[in-house]
């Protein structure tokens, strides 16, 4: 493989971990628990920045050429699991606001807000990460284990490795007793609150654990580019997690995987052949044009997406089948 | 050092955005009212209706005509919408938070429809130089002037329409139990477009005195502007029209007032700091009631 052909290769390999990554996170949330996350791509930049600013050293080094907090200098993988604890504590204060028992769409509304402040701020505070230049130079971890040439590849089997620890979490949550419990709140709010469920404090628990996921995969991510500036973090980029989560199967763990796959690594990878037309930011206007009516498309026509989430179905024990006829099993 | 002129100096601003905004809040939180929408392509129709007014300003028009372009377009696109894809999607079964990526879709494409037709550039309204005039230390130009004018001619007109007229009070019916109000003789789906008519007019108003007052304008103008709409209607209570007035007030004065204080960009932080203290305290908003935001199943 010529080494263009590699690093090719390596950069969509990462690009979709980390698209698989966010969209779990985010289907946790959405598909599995009914929250609609607008905020979902900030507490993926927290992340993301965290990382960078432990992984750099301090600011007046490089000539003090961008200004940012901390610059720690800390060795992998501590960078990335603080940024997915930063991720979730921001989670948390968030949901303490904006998760009280409002109904979704205000919550959305509320959610979309704080994300376009938290743009303005890291954009007008400049100490705090750089303003709207971002940051730059961030060092790469484990470089000194492998060569200029194979360090993709590593790189590529740092990123499988975290895809499949977190799978195992997100996993373990979706097919336990919490998941039945979140997938009850999310179609009956009212009756699963009647079965004593506190439906505020398990959607804390959900959008604290799933964005601290999201944090991972920005983490991940900087790493791996070694720059990032809050302009790639506006809250539109939040609907193309949303949009893939949507074609591949909403509430569905592998279908959001082959959503990851078509929405954000095939369409960015697509506009990257199609030669420049018309002027300046038009191909750009067409792929978000694109990404919205897939939206639309997905909703009206496929609402339940690629791969549809599993109907569940519960045997109803016995005992609670005597004097009712004839027996039945109940959905859930 | 901040002096008593600056304070009245910024006044004077709050009093023009505290008019653009009530026009947008008002459009914004009526169509919430009636149909239980909240249309977040709110800010990229106010856009497209800059750039219609633009057009007319192009080709000669003067600001009463490219107001009135913006206000037609805005009512028109916005009534289609409703009643070609929102209300749609409503009978198909998209819930609550469907609805939200439904109209955010269709913001992101009015916004990148501009963007790929006049590209990222900053467009300019050509109007001629007008003069400023001093009221009690205040400066506004002409233009301000209209603006204030255009917005407080407009909440009276809606204020007597919703509480005066048959319209309005069918309007209220609807909002308050369409199926009742269906019941009783109203043709709802009439009365809800023409809420639409209304609130896509004050949609296209907002965004043409939006740009005149700033003269410039790009594709996410009216986007960016959105976050303090809401923030007006939340105050307000989303759906109440004359809460979204009173919330636009407060907030065009507070953050023009705290823009003489910190640096100007962090006006919409002032909006957020308000958004979160209503939440927590009255999460209904001012004049809202509680039970219209908490969650249903629905």
């Amino acid at each position: 493989m010529s080494q263009a052909v590699s690093f090719y290769a390596t950069t969509i390999l990462v690009y979709f971990g980390v698209d698989i990554l966010a969209c779990w996170s985010f289907n946790l949330q959405y598909g599995v628990a009914g929250v609609l996350n607008f905020a979902f791509i900030m507490f993926q930049a927290v992340g993301a920045y965290t990382a960078a600013v432990l992984t750099l050293g301090p600011s007046s080094g490089n000539g003090g050429f961008q200004q940012y907090i901390l610059g720690w200098t800390l060795p992998f993988p501590i960078p990335i699991l603080v940024g997915g604890v930063v991720a979730g504590a921001l989670a948390y204060v968030v949901g303490l606001v904006a998760l009280r028992r409002l109904r979704s769409d205000y919550q959305a509304m509320v959610m979309l807000v704080i994300s376009v402040i938290a743009t303005l701020i890291v954009t007008n505070q400049t100490n705090l990460f750089n303003g709207p230049a971002g940051l730059s130079l961030i060092p790469q971890p484990l470089s000194s284990l492998a060569s200029t040439n194979s360090y993709p590849w590593l790189f590529v089997g740092v990123t499988a490795l975290i895809c499949v620890i977190v799978y195992l979490f997100v996993h373990r949550v979706t097919s336990s007793p919490l998941g039945r419990t979140l997938r009850a709140t999310r179609d009956n709010e009212d009756a699963a609150q009647a079965l004593g469920k506190d439906v505020v404090k398990l959607r804390l628990f959900i959008f604290v654990f799933s964005n601290a996921i999201a944090g991972i995969s920005g983490a991940l991510l900087v790493q791996f580019i070694g720059a990032w500036s809050p302009g790639s973090w506006l809250y539109v980029e939040t609907l193309v997690i949303l949009t893939a989560v949507i074609v591949g199967g909403t509430g569905n763990n592998a279908g959001v995987i082959l959503g990851a796959l078509l929405v954000p690594v095939a369409f960015n990878e697509a506009t990257r052949f199609i030669p420049p037309f018309g002027r300046p930011g038009l191909v750009d206007a067409l792929q978000w044009i694109v990404i919205a009516l897939l939206a639309l498309v997905f909703l009206w026509f496929w609402p339940r997406g690629i791969i549809p989430e599993r109907r569940r179905r519960f045997k109803v024990p016995a005992i609670l089948l005597v004097g009712t006829d004839p027996p039945r099993s109940s959905a859930s | 050092m901040i002096t008593g002129s600056v304070i009245v100096y910024s006044i004077g601003f709050g009093i023009v955005t505290a008019s653009i905004l009530a026009l947008a809040a008002v459009g914004f939180t009526l169509q919430f009212g009636v149909t239980n929408i909240l249309n977040l392509a709110f800010g990229d129709i106010m856009t497209s209706a800059a750039v219609v007014g633009y057009g007319v300003n192009a080709i000669g028009g003067n600001i009463a005509e490219s107001l009135a372009a913006g206000a037609v377009f805005g009512a028109i696109t916005s009534t289609l919408l409703n009643r070609y894809l929102y209300t749609p999607f409503v009978r198909h079964g998209t819930k609550l938070f469907g609805m939200v990526v439904v109209t955010l879709s269709v913001g992101i494409i009015f916004q990148n429809v501009v963007l790929g037709w006049f590209g990222p550039n900053f467009f300019s309204y050509k109007l001629s130089q007008s003069k400023t005039y001093d009221v009690a230390g205040m400066f506004f130009t002409s233009i301000q002037f209209t603006i204030i004018g255009l917005a407080v001619g407009v909440m009276i007109a809606v204020q007597l329409l919703l509480t005066k007229t048959r319209l309005g009070k069918a309007m209220r019916a609807t909002a308050a139990n369409p199926d009742l109000a269906q019941a009783s003789g109203i043709a709802t789906d009439r009365v809800i477009d023409a809420a639409w008519l209304i609130s896509g007019a004050l949609c296209g108003l907002s965004g043409v005195v939006l740009v005149l007052n700033t003269t410039t304008f790009q594709s996410t103008t009216g986007n960016d502007f959105l976050v303090i709409i809401i923030a007006a209607a939340m105050l307000g209570g989303v759906g109440r029209p004359l809460g979204a007035l009173v919330g636009a007030v407060i907030l065009g004065l507070a953050t023009e007032v705290s823009a003489a204080y910190m640096s100007p960009s962090f006006k919409e932080v002032i909006a957020f700091v308000v958004l979160v203290v209503v939440l927590l305290v009255r999460p209904g908003g001012l004049f809202g009631n509680a039970d219209t935001v908490r969650s249903a199943n629905a």
